[in-house]
């Protein structure tokens, strides 16, 4: 048994923002309450071992989901596989991950969802969901199987790293999905818009004689999707939201009650375009690292509920891959384990989104959307937690990602609050920053 | 003044004072190269290599060119453009190039940046022969040592590029340049190739070229790449030529003597005209020319040493 003294509870699922004493047992949060004494506790134990952990100055609050990762396996474990993945995540403060689809073979049969959720099954770790794609291949033709991939245990579908350019696909993927009540989550990307760009289209594009991407090449495909959902009552997730323009979009679509729900990612939430230096491929990251102005309205939309979640693209890539020149180099930031820590650092210690919120939008608001256990420490919910300590500071190194990728932009930066103890059912999975 | 750049890079980053080092010590090795014997003994021992990721004639012979009157030995990696993701990664090249032990590396790369990036990567210095559409500065030093050459100091005096900018390394690297020695530089092209955005480079901009040809002390047209055509960026060649084609009509638009530049290779009858390319106010064999006394100038500099036994 667990004896959280003390500690500052986040649960955004009872409303909870105080100081707390939590206990947990047989892997379920058995109890919060203001204060409890020794014998109360004892009596709760019932001969069980109680470790006590002084919570002060400390929070607690549900694990973070994250919707949006890319876990590399089958195919592409150079770059991460479902192992590394998932003990990252925990390291970080995830309990619940899901998989992106677009892996070599993409997971567009009932079989590929069922080997990446034994895969995460196995490494035991955070719990492993599969995304499964829209169309057969990521063709963005036909659709794939999708009743018979819930069966099987997806989580969603989603062609994400490639945008369903028809729009009639987009529009039957939102009408079929129906049959599983999974959500479609777009990559919302023109592909003749955004061409053969490396980086936002802007004066920072202009000046390096890189290829842009202009905002448009995000916001007229969201535009069309929220059209399509709106048309068919389809259940619709945009990921990684990056443009003012999209932002807007989205609060009139949800204004006119469309079945909607938006990601942004922590980068875009405190990147911008013009910090993008001409070597610097760990910021080449797809959608691009907006306007100044953009990062803003996307604090803003995350702030009024526009922008439902955080999640963190995790994009890992090998060394030798982005050790190249900007335009040769993959887009993508892997930010699993550096994610909670940089956005409490940038956004959090500064006042620009409360505690709560971020911890809502990286828990709660994901669970509720894709149906998932967690995101809640109600008494008798598997206890899926973090204890969170906002003095820890980490230089992050190599030696100590336990992700098999090294592109993050805090690569030998410090960073300051971080995950200390994180379970997973109410087994400890990292203690101390060790994964265990 | 003391010299202490490993790299040529760019001139976004360089201070007038070196800007104007290399002008004097270009002026010194332009009269080497016009002696009739031109070979000097300073940099006997020096190896520098020249590594060319895209096709260049014209610019990978002027530097060699350029190294061998100082005495320098030089040699060259042609690599076709299509192994450039397939084949041995640029990190990798630069390496081996390094356990060669040259002294210099001149890069031609289609990739923006990647000047830098073997700079950061290398001991020995490197000079950006062209970057992809980021800079150019060889190109753009020659071009202002030609037009000072010409028309004397450059401070105050109007240039106008037109063409692609957007795509253009040598615009860039020009806007960069001249607007560090007092300039008043105005970019023409259409709204495709000259976008907004291009304001970055803090210099006047206008898609209409007769307005802006009034009062022009030089005249750059840049080369179209046709290629640009496909991808819908303009409609014709025609319509081009005869919006911001160089002709003697529109030449003399200017209202007096300028001069003509063009970087080369030219397109002739789309962005200049026959006339204007072979008559008298266009310097491009002078550019040429003098491209090998900038580029002497700038390797002596980087890797000729503290015995300054020409300037």
């Amino acid at each position: 048994m667990w004896w959280l003294k003390d500690v500052w509870v986040i649960d955004p699922s009872q409303k909870l923002s105080a100081s707390r004493d939590v206990l947990v047992q047989g892997g379920m949060v058995l109890e919060i309450s203001s204060s409890m004494t020794k014998d109360e506790v004892l009596a709760k134990a019932q001969g069980e071992l109680i470790e006590i952990i002084n919570g002060q100055g400390k929070f607690v609050f549900p694990g973070l989901i994250d919707v949006h990762t890319h876990l590399r396996e089958p195919g592409q474990e150079d770059k991460e596989d479902i192992l590394s993945g998932s003990r990252a995540a925990v390291r970080g403060g995830f309990t619940t991950i899901l998989a992106m689809a677009n892996t070599q073979p993409v997971i567009d049969s009932r079989a590929l969802v069922e080997f990446v959720r034994m895969q995460g099954e196995r490494a035991g770790y955070a719990h492993v969901l599969p995304i499964g794609t829209v169309t057969k291949g990521m063709q963005g033709t036909e659709l794939v199987e999708m009743a018979t991939m819930k069966e099987g245990g997806v989580a969603a579908f989603s062609d994400d790293g490639k945008n369903i350019q028809n729009a009639e696909v987009m529009r039957l993927a939102l009408e079929y999905a129906k049959l599983t009540g999974l959500l479609i989550i777009s990559h919302c990307e023109d592909k003749n818009l955004a061409g053969e760009g490396q980086m936002r289209r802007g004066v920072a594009s202009a000046r390096m004689g890189l290829k842009g991407i202009p905002a448009s090449a995000e916001s007229v495909i969201v535009a069309r999707d929220l059209l399509l959902a709106e048309e068919t009552g389809g259940k619709l997730h945009l990921a990684h939201i990056s443009t003012t323009e999209s932002v807007e979009l989205i609060r009139r679509a949800k204004e006119r009650g469309v079945d909607v729900t938006a990601e942004v990612n922590p980068h875009h939430l405190i990147f911008c375009d013009e910090e993008v230096g001409i070597t610097e491929t760990y910021l080449k990251v797809n959608p691009p690292l907006g306007s100044r102005a953009d990062r803003e309205s996307l604090i803003e939309g995350l702030r009024d509920g526009t922008l439902d979640m955080i999640a963190t693209d995790h994009a890992p890539h090998t060394q030798a891959e982005k050790t190249r020149p900007f335009a040769e180099a993959p887009f993508g930031i892997a930010s699993l384990e550096t994610a909670l820590s940089a956005v409490w650092q940038h956004l959090v210690v500064p006042g620009r989104i409360s505690p709560d919120r971020v911890i809502e939008a990286w828990s709660f608001s994901p669970a509720q959307r894709f149906g998932l256990q967690g995101g809640s420490l109600a008494p008798g919910t598997p206890a899926d937690m973090v204890l969170f300590d906002p003095d820890f500071s980490e230089v992050i190194e190599s030696a100590t990602l336990v992700s098999k990728a090294r592109n993050t932009p805090f690569l030998n930066k410090t960073l300051q609050g971080f995950p200390v103890m994180v379970w997973v059912e109410g087994r400890l999975v990292q203690r101390n920053r060790q994964v265990l | 003044m003391k010299w202490q750049r490993k790299d040529i890079l760019g001139l976004e980053d360089m201070s007038v004072e070196d800007i104007r080092h290399i002008l004097h010590t270009a002026k010194v090795m332009k009269e080497i190269l016009m002696r009739p014997i031109k070979k000097l003994p300073t940099l006997k021992g020096k190896s520098v290599v020249n590594v060319f990721y895209e096709a260049s004639t014209r610019t990978r012979t002027s530097f060699e060119m350029a190294a061998k009157v100082l005495g320098a030995d030089t040699s060259s990696i042609a690599i076709a453009q299509s192994s450039v993701v397939k084949g041995e990664s640029l990190y990798d090249t630069a390496k081996t190039i390094q356990a060669m032990r040259a002294d210099l590396v001149i890069l031609r790369h289609p990739s923006s940046g990647s000047a830098k990036f073997l700079a950061d990567i290398l001991d020995p210095g490197v000079i950006n022969a062209g970057d992809g559409q980021h800079e150019h500065p060889t190109q753009a030093l020659l071009d202002i040592f030609t037009m000072e050459e010409a028309i004397g100091d450059l401070e105050g005096k109007n240039v106008v590029i037109v063409g692609d900018v957007l795509h253009s390394r040598v615009a860039r690297s020009n806007a960069w340049g001249l607007q560090k020695l007092g300039v008043n530089v105005t970019l023409v092209g259409p709204p495709t190739l000259l976008p907004v955005e291009m304001e970055v480079l803090g210099v006047k901009m206008t898609h209409d070229l007769n307005s802006a040809l009034p009062g022009a002390d030089v005249v750059m047209a840049l080369r179209l790449q046709l290629e640009r055509q496909k991808s819908g960026l303009f409609p014709s060649l025609r319509e081009y030529s005869q919006l911001y084609g160089l002709t003697t009509d529109r030449l003399k638009k200017t209202g007096k003597q300028s001069i003509v530049l063009h970087p080369g290779p030219m397109n002739r009858g789309v962005e200049i005209s026959d006339d204007v390319a072979d008559g008298v106010q266009a310097l491009i064999e002078k550019q040429v020319t003098n491209g090998v006394a900038i580029r002497m100038a700038l390797i002596y500099l980087l890797i000729g040493g503290s015995g300054n036994v020409v300037a």
